[in-house]
Parts: structure tokens; sequence; C-alpha cells
């Protein structure tokens, strides 16, 4: 039999590897945002968080990562308060609308516990939820639920909402003025990374065009007129 | 096979009492229902055997009603009349086919169930037995007393068929066990509906049906009886699940002094084709973690008119192109979209009214209220006029619209409206 020691240096490293292991299923984002990130690309099977200056840019963005994890066949599962989505308006970001399913709810607590649901199921690709709150524990329940079942969860609020704990990443989209003759189904955002597990945060200018995200700007030039705008 | 009928009379229940009565005879058949304002009547036919012979079932019923303070008097025998006629006036309680004839000859005529009138007139006459109206021909009593007595006595007698409407529907699949012991924890009672639902899951099966509405009655100890229901999106018959989904409802359930009867009735059935079964797992499709496992336990927990899909309508009215459609409903192809337009990614129901400052009369906004704050407009496209189907006047409300793209100074962007009496409102956010 091995040595006590030695099986738990073994156990260490095999969750060292799980880590490396959990995050080594990404999709692209755009492509700077891709080369920012960790992993080469947002990680699947985790929970992210996304915070807009409306929440239909969150909603939006959100439904533009969904629908490429979803692919052709997978389900994705929207979860909120009201009604307010309109389907149509996912259209141009590429949610197929026949692998959409609505769950209203109005206590914050069958938001919380729908979500927990959808992402346990094995057959849901990505669920998007606008959830006020979750704290230390809920969060990381709904992050192992994610983990062990490989769906992908977005958890949608207003900016001036309270912070989810610990997700893997967190965004915030904020719009950008468009160019004049801009498409309104084609928006531009400026999107910030105020988080990342294992890497750096960062801010780029996005916009949505032929089904693809490009970045407008490198990610100094955007922070240098920024600093100039501020200046 | 001969019917049987169980008819009891219980003088002192009335009202809702009998109502919950009946509810609890459910326990020995399903086909029960109340009988006037004093009694119930129970078609048992086909369910003696459960409680070994008839003798016991009527002992049982007896005990129990006994236990419970209620006085009451019964009787089994092939046809309602009979058994009502016995349960009130007879001093046998069970009689079979061809003894029927000579265990009523010697009641009364108002053990014939006739309206008032009809039983003075007997009297009067001097017919007080049934044996005495029995012996007059029927012809005679034809011409006195019309059809009503002949009909009634037919039906007595068994040569016409007399409905027995249940108190709901019977069930087409039902499992009952009956325990020695009243139990009241939530373990007892799951273990006892794994039992039922692998009963009811394996005849399911082998007439390759599904379950789409399950409802469990729990009878107590005080005549009370308690239900628990579930429903599911699609037929199954997966025993997981539809243990998973009670779960949810069996901590409802309130046990009082116990419970000593279990009764599952599927309501609904429809039909479900056997698949194939992998080796690696019991049965894929129905498997506890499958996306319509989740939709049931979405639909069981918030209600299923808040688990929706999406089904387009062909209609430009941005509030009636799409309907949330119930997940519960079998999918119905909507709608081909006729021609893509750009549309908001959220709506605003109903339209918020706001404010717009416009340059030139009749011209485009530069600038709009929400509230207080006041947000100038750097982009604008527009209009595009939007009206309701000519076929649909639901919706004169705000009459012909004139929709505006907008977006201000921050970068945010809205879809406002113009309505026919020069209003204006905000009715959609874009990315």
């Amino acid at each position: 039999m091995s040595h006590p020691t030695l099986q738990e240096l073994r156990d260490q490293l095999g969750c060292l590897e799980e880590t490396q292991r959990r995050f080594s299923r990404t999709i692209p984002i755009a492509d700077a945002v891709d080369r920012w990130m960790p992993h080469g690309g947002l990680p699947v099977g985790c929970i992210h968080e996304v915070k807009g200056a409306s929440v239909a840019s969150a909603l939006a963005f959100s439904s533009i990562l969904s629908a490429r994890i979803a692919g052709e066949q997978g389900n994705i599962v929207y979860i909120a308060p009201d009604r307010s989505l309109h389907p149509l308006g996912l259209l141009p970001y590429g949610v197929r609308l026949d692998r959409l399913l609505l769950v209203s709810a109005r206590r914050s607590q069958d938001i919380a516990w729908a979500t927990m649901e959808a992402l346990r199921c094995s057959q849901v690709s990505a669920v998007m939820a606008i959830l006020d709150s979750a704290d230390l524990t809920s969060s990381r329940r709904l992050q192992l639920a994610a983990e062990s079942s490989g769906a992908t969860g977005f958890l949608l609020g207003p900016v001036t909402s309270a912070p989810i704990a610990a997700p893997i990443t967190r965004w915030k989209v904020s719009s950008h003025v468009g160019k004049p003759g801009q498409r309104f189904d084609e928006p531009a955002w400026a999107l910030d990374l105020l988080y990342c597990r294992g890497g750096r945060p960062g801010s780029w200018t996005i916009e949505w065009r032929e089904q693809r995200l490009n970045t407008l700007f490198n990610q100094l030039a955007t922070q240098t007129t920024r600093e100039a705008l501020a200046g | 096979m001969a019917r049987r009928f169980l008819s009891l009379f219980c003088p002192d229940v009335t009202g809702d009492r009998l109502t919950q009565l009946v509810e609890w005879c459910d326990r020995y058949s399903p086909l029960a229902a109340a009988d006037g304002s004093d009694g119930i009547i129970l078609d048992i036919t086909g369910c003696i055997h459960l409680f070994g012979g008839e003798d016991k079932l009527f002992l049982d019923l007896q005990r129990r009603f006994h236990r419970m303070g209620i006085q009451s008097q019964g009787a089994i025998a092939d046809t309602w009349g009979i058994a009502w006629a016995l349960a009130r006036y007879g001093e046998q309680s069970i009689v079979h086919g061809g003894n029927a004839a000579s265990a009523l000859a010697p009641l009364p005529v108002e053990a014939l169930r006739l309206p008032y009138e009809i039983v003075l007139e007997l009297r009067r006459l001097g017919l007080s037995t049934i044996s005495a109206v029995r012996k007059i021909p029927r012809s005679s009593l034809a011409a006195r007393f019309g059809s009503t007595l002949l009909w009634r006595l037919d039906r007595i007698f068994q040569q016409a068929e007399e409905p027995l409407t249940p108190w709901r529907p019977a069930a087409p699949y039902r499992a009952s066990r009956i325990l020695a012991e009243p139990i009241s924890t939530v373990s007892a009672v799951e273990y006892v509906l794994h039992d039922l639902l692998q009963e009811i899951c394996k005849r399911l099966e082998r007439n390759r049906l599904g379950s789409r509405h399950m409802d469990l009655a729990c009878y107590r100890l005080d005549g009370t009886v308690d239900r628990c229901e579930i429903r599911t999106s699609k037929p199954t018959r997966s025993i997981p699940h539809l243990m998973r989904l009670f779960e949810g409802v069996l901590e409802t359930l309130k046990s009082g002094f116990g419970f000593e009867t279990f009764v599952l009735s599927v309501l609904d059935v429809e039909a479900l084709h056997p698949t194939q079964l992998s080796l690696s797992q019991a049965n894929p499709v129905e498997d506890e973690s499958s996306f319509n496992a989740l939709v049931d336990r979405f639909g069981m927990k918030l209600g299923f008119d808040q688990v929706n899909r999406i089904r387009v309508r062909e209609s430009y009215l941005p509030e009636q192109a799409v309907e949330f459609r119930s997940a519960a409903v079998s999918p119905i192809a909507g709608a081909e979209w006729p021609a893509y337009r750009i549309r908001p990614v959220r709506l605003i129901h109903p339209p918020m009214s706001i404010k717009i400052s416009i340059l030139i009369p009749g011209g485009s906004p530069v600038r709009f209220f929400i509230g207080e704050r006041q947000r100038r407009i750097v982009r604008l496209e527009g209009p595009e006029r939007l009206t309701a189907e000519w076929w649909r006047d639901s919706n004169s409300r705000w009459g012909t619209r004139d929709y505006y793209r907008i977006e201000d100074d921050q970068g945010l962007r809205f879809w406002i409206f113009r309505d026919s009496s020069e209003h204006w409102f905000l009715h959609g956010h874009f990315a």
C-alpha cells in the first residue's frame, strides 16, 4: 500500500489537475478578449456574472455567448421575475427560439431555486437568470451544479444591483454610442471584465456585426481614450 | 358478471360531511356517489376480492363507520334499488340474485323509492308491501299509476339499467394499499407510494402508456381524505422522476391521527412507447436529469403557466407577435415570421407614457423625458408604421403607431412610438 502522505499529495495534485481541466473547455468571445483570458476564451460549465448599464445589453451579450454554447441542439433556459423579454429581439444574437425555455418566478427565492435546478440538468447548455443577489454559499452551490452538469450560468442584473459572490468571471456591459448609420440590432458596447479567476481585469469596446463580436480598438487605445475623456 | 351495489343509509350525516364521506368511500370503489341527501351508493363490482369477500368488506366498512361515530345501515345487492330498499327497510344485509325477491317481498312500499303521492295511493288501496304490489298485473298498474311505478319496479328488479354517476370520473389506473397500522411520517408515506408507483408503472408499461396526471389519496383514521396531485408535461412512467415530483407535495400532507389507506390513481394517460434501454442508464429518455423532468419540476413548483416556450404569431404588433405557451402543452409549430424586422430585446408592457420635445411641428423628436430626466437624442431611425391587422380590433387603444429607434447621448437605445393621437410612449429597450 502507498504511504498516506504520498496519497495526500496525489489527491492534491488531482485537485489541481481538476481545476485545469475544469476551465479547459471554452468558447470564443472576441479575438482580443480571448487572447486576454487565461484560458483563451470564456470557460464553459461555470457561473458568469453579467451586469448591464441596461439589462437589455447584459441580456444580449449573454445571449450571444449562450447561443454559441448551445449551438444547434442545446437548450437555453431563461429565468426572470417578469415577462419583459421580447424573444424576437434575440434573433439577431443567434438564439434559436425553439430551444428557449422561459421561466417566470416572482419571488427571488424561486428564481434562485429555478436557476439551481436548471444548472443541475445535464441537458441544459446555458442558463440566463435575472438574479437579485447570491451570497457566497449559494454562489458556490450554483458553481458546483454548473460544474457537475456542464451547463453555463449567466447571472444578469443592472449595474446597480448587488454583485454575485464568487463568480468565475464578472462582466459589465455598457452601451457605447454608435456610429451614424449603425444598425440597432448590431450594437456597440463598452465591455469591462471586472473580475476573472486566474486572470486580470480588462476593458474593450466591442461591436456585434455579421454574427461576430469584433473589438473596435485595442485595449490600450480604449484606456487612453477613456483617460483622455476623464482628464 | 353480476354487478354488486352497496347502499349505505346514514340519516345523521348531511351536507359537506356526506360529500366528504363519499370521497372517503372511494377507498372501497372508485364508483361512489351520494345517494339522495342521506345515503351513499357504491358500485363494488370487481372490488370485492381486494377485501377478501363481500362480508369482510361490509364488516370493514361498518367497523370504520362505528369508529367514526356514524350511525349507518347498509346492504349489498345486485341492483342499486334492492340495496337501497334493504339498507333502509330490510333485515338482511347481503342478498344474492334469486333471494332478492323473497328478501324484498315483506318490505313496505316505501322501499320502492317512489314519489310520495304514489306511495299514498298504494297504501289507500291496501297495497302496503312489495309482494302485494307485485301480485297485481303490470297492465293494471300501468293503467292506475302511469309509467313511474313500472319503471321503478323494472329498475329494482334488474330489467332496466340504473346508471350511477360517480363523484368524479373513475381513474383508468388505480392501485391501493390498506395498512394494518396508521402511519404519519413522510418517509413512511414515500415507502408506500413507491410500492404503489411500481405497481401502476408496470401496468402502464404493459399497455404502452404514460401518466400525465396522478393523484394520491391518503385516508385518515377519522374518515377524511387528503390528496396530492402531480402533473407532468410529457407522459411518463419513470418511478424516480415521479417520486421526485411527489416529494415536493408530500410535505403538504397533514397526517392528523395518521393515514391508514392509500389510493394512487392515474387520472390522465397518454401513449408512451417503450424506448431502447441503454446498458449504462436504466431509462435514458425519462431519466430524472432529463430536460422534460426539469420542465416538470418547474411546472410543479411554479405552475405550468409560468414555464413557457415561444410561439411566433403572424402579427406585426410586437405585443401580439409572440405567444408564451405553456411547456406542458404539446409543441405546435408557430408561424414563420414573414420578414425579419429589428426588434428590441425587452418590451415594456404596457407602454410607458413619455414627453418629447420636437423642433418642427410634425417633425422628429430631439429630446425626450423619462420621468424628470431629460435625454438628448443623437441617433434616430424611423418611422416604422405598425397597425393592428384589420381582423384584430383588440388594439384600438393606440391606433396606428409610428415607431422610432432612438439612441441617447449615453448610448442607451430605446424604441418609442407616437400613437394616432400624437402621444408618445416608450415601448422597449434595445441592447
